[in-house]
């Protein structure tokens, strides 16, 4: 068998394809719609917004590109760019392949804070405004405790830090549930559509509030990549090899699970990119997590807007649940890329 | 001045001792190699000098320093580690692996330097591991996987060496070639060498010094030959052990009770 690591040409191959499956991403977020509108039209506005030649677009096209697709098309690509990094990463510093961004307890505690948010029990509560504010302290409660039980102390370590994720996500869910149960049918309706996550609601403003936590985060994330590989021989090892090992594992855990915080606060709760997204990446460009890490961004980016782009054209004018698109694609093509690594490699 | 300097250790695992109130002062240059049966506490004592194991009580310097109280990174600087088991990441290069021992010198935000890159080649040349450079490690052979694990080690450029069960699993050939090649290391670069070995011919003949631990205390310390022909090593291993001189060399012979007459 050739199982050697991929060579520095097949990584380049595919960075430029990645890159090349973003922008053809961007294209088709903007002028993939209900409303037709052409590309050429849409290329020279945005050229007519940077001064060079005049507008191409009606006021109604103008509206229709710039406040509603421009603002789900940005806030897809960081929540794709976010939940894909912040996979990789955990999978990284955990040693797991299972692991994705919701393993400490994000996608429990922002789904409580939500369910709180849009329950609303007491009554007086704005839904719309305070979902994402409680999703979002819900989510880093949840992370903050499972630290606190699993990654503290001497003994502490990657499984007693998954382990404290699995028992503060079960009492989570178990209370969010408690809520749904007390709560409307509509209100479990809502519940369940925020739970499945989707782009339907992204403006200006939600992706100016996720923005610096995205920016940030990745960043963190993409240059943690060199300290993954050198974890890749366990903690005690790394240790003896100059890793601050606890320390590395705090950072990245923080930066990971702020930025997963943010983009469910907007978005929901969005699955499977996060676990797949690495994966795919891993298969094509190896282990390293130099590699995988800037890769993910970028592919994860482009996938989540194709995701959205079939999210809200296929079953036109109503919406799938993007949740079950990115599943729906995203497990086949995994399954090719497998299939093909494995052939390339027999 | 003795360049590992173990003062009174004692480390526990909850209420359970594993290595009580050891002292012991290694020369610069000296290959010292802990023996004594399971359970005796060597990969405790070993791993706590190579500060990847915290100290109960007592303390492990290097040059002076105090271990506890040095950074990860100033330690990788000082001693590396051989482990019993090493971890061997699917996917990663020969060189890759070997390149992870310079993580203490260009640090987790810039890439390899120069120099770093030139101690990788000069051990791969070493080690005789060229030819695998760009090999995924997996793919090597039990005795190639050893050399590239002390590849690593030795790519820390450190002044002590910490190896625990370095031979197990490998034949006798890659046994002895293992051991030869860091015997030639310690001539060359004067580097300190803390082992264990279960083997105890091989302890004997490579290693200038034995600590003979049992129950995590220290019985004999003393030169390779005096200590394999003591009469504390047998009863320590309850069992006899024979030494018969061959062509110069002790080889230690376990005597199986049912063979006695």
């Amino acid at each position: 068998m050739n199982s050697n690591p991929p060579t520095a040409r097949r990584v380049a191959l595919v960075s430029a394809l990645t890159v090349v499956a973003l922008a053809a991403a961007v294209v088709c977020g903007l002028a993939i719609g209900p409303t037709s509108i052409g590309t050429s039209q849409i290329i020279g506005d945005v050229l007519s917004h940077a001064g060079l030649g005049h507008r191409t677009l009606s006021p109604l096209q103008s509206t229709i590109i710039w406040q509603l697709r421009a603002p789900r098309l940005v806030l897809g690509l960081l929540a794709g760019a976010m939940l894909a990094v912040a996979g990789g990463t955990y999978q990284g510093v955990f040693r797991n392949p299972l692991a994705d961004p919701y393993l400490l307890g994000v996608a429990a505690g922002a789904g409580l804070g939500a369910t709180f948010a849009i329950v609303d029990i007491g009554g007086g509560i704005n839904t719309p405004t305070w979902t994402p504010l409680l999703a979002f302290a819900g989510a880093m409660v949840a992370v903050a405790f499972t630290w606190g039980i699993g990654g503290r102390g001497l003994h502490s370590n990657a499984s007693t830090l998954i382990l404290a994720g699995v028992a503060v996500s079960a009492l989570l869910t178990s209370m969010q549930t408690f809520l749904q149960q007390q709560s409307s049918a509509n209100s479990i309706a809502r519940v369940y559509i925020w739970l499945l996550g989707s782009l339907a609601s992204a403006s200006w403003r939600s992706v100016w509030l996720v923005f610096p936590y995205v920016i940030v985060c990745t960043a963190i994330c993409v240059v943690s990549g060199r300290a993954l590989d050198v974890m890749s021989v366990g903690e005690d090892e790394s240790r003896s090899l100059g890793l601050p090992v606890r320390r590395v594992r705090f950072i990245v855990i923080a930066a990971s699970s702020l930025g997963t915080a943010a983009i469910v606060s907007a978005v929901g709760l969005i699955g499977f990119v996060g676990i797949i997204v690495p994966h795919i990446v891993r298969l094509l460009v190896g282990t390293s997590y130099r590699r995988i890490l800037p890769i993910s961004v970028v592919f994860g980016a482009a996938f989540l807007v194709f995701a959205d782009t079939l999210a809200r054209t296929v079953m036109a004018p109503s919406e799938l649940p993007l949740g079950v698109v990115t599943a729906a694609i995203g497990a086949p093509v995994f399954v090719v890329v497998l299939s093909l690594r494995r052939r390339m490699v027999r | 001045m003795s360049t590992v300097e173990i003062q009174d250790l004692t480390v526990r695992a909850g209420s359970k001792v594993l290595v009580s109130g050891v002292s012991l002062d290694i020369e610069p240059g000296t290959w010292c190699t802990v023996v004594g049966p399971n359970g005796a506490g060597k990969t405790t004592l070993v791993e706590t000098v190579a500060g990847i194991r915290r100290a109960s009580s007592g303390s492990v310097s290097i040059s002076g320093q105090c271990l506890s109280t040095m950074s990860e990174r100033s330690r990788a600087r000082m001693v590396a580690l051989v482990p019993q088991h090493p971890e061997v990441p699917a996917g990663m290069t020969v060189k890759d692996y070997v390149s992870l021992g310079r993580t203490a010198y260009h640090g987790l935000l810039r890439a390899p330097s120069a120099r770093d890159r030139a101690v990788v080649d000069s051990v791969l040349e070493r080690l005789s591991l060229q030819e695998f450079a760009e090999r995924d490690v997996i793919t090597l052979s039990g005795g190639e996987r050893q050399r590239m694990v002390l590849g690593r080690a030795l790519a820390q450029s450190t002044m002590v060496i910490v190896l625990d069960e370095p031979i197990t699993g490998l034949d006798l050939r890659h046994q002895i070639e293992l051991l030869d090649l860091l015997k030639s290391e310690v001539a060359q670069c004067g580097l300190t060498v803390v082992a264990t070995l279960h083997d105890l011919t091989l302890a004997g003949q490579f290693a200038d010094r034995l600590v003979l631990l049992d129950r995590g205390e220290v019985i004999l310390d003393g030169p390779a030959r005096e200590v394999i022909r003591s009469a504390e090593l047998a009863h320590c291993y309850g069992m006899g052990l024979r030494v018969v001189d061959v062509d110069g060399s002790d080889v230690v012979v376990p005597v199986r009770s049912g063979l006695r007459h």
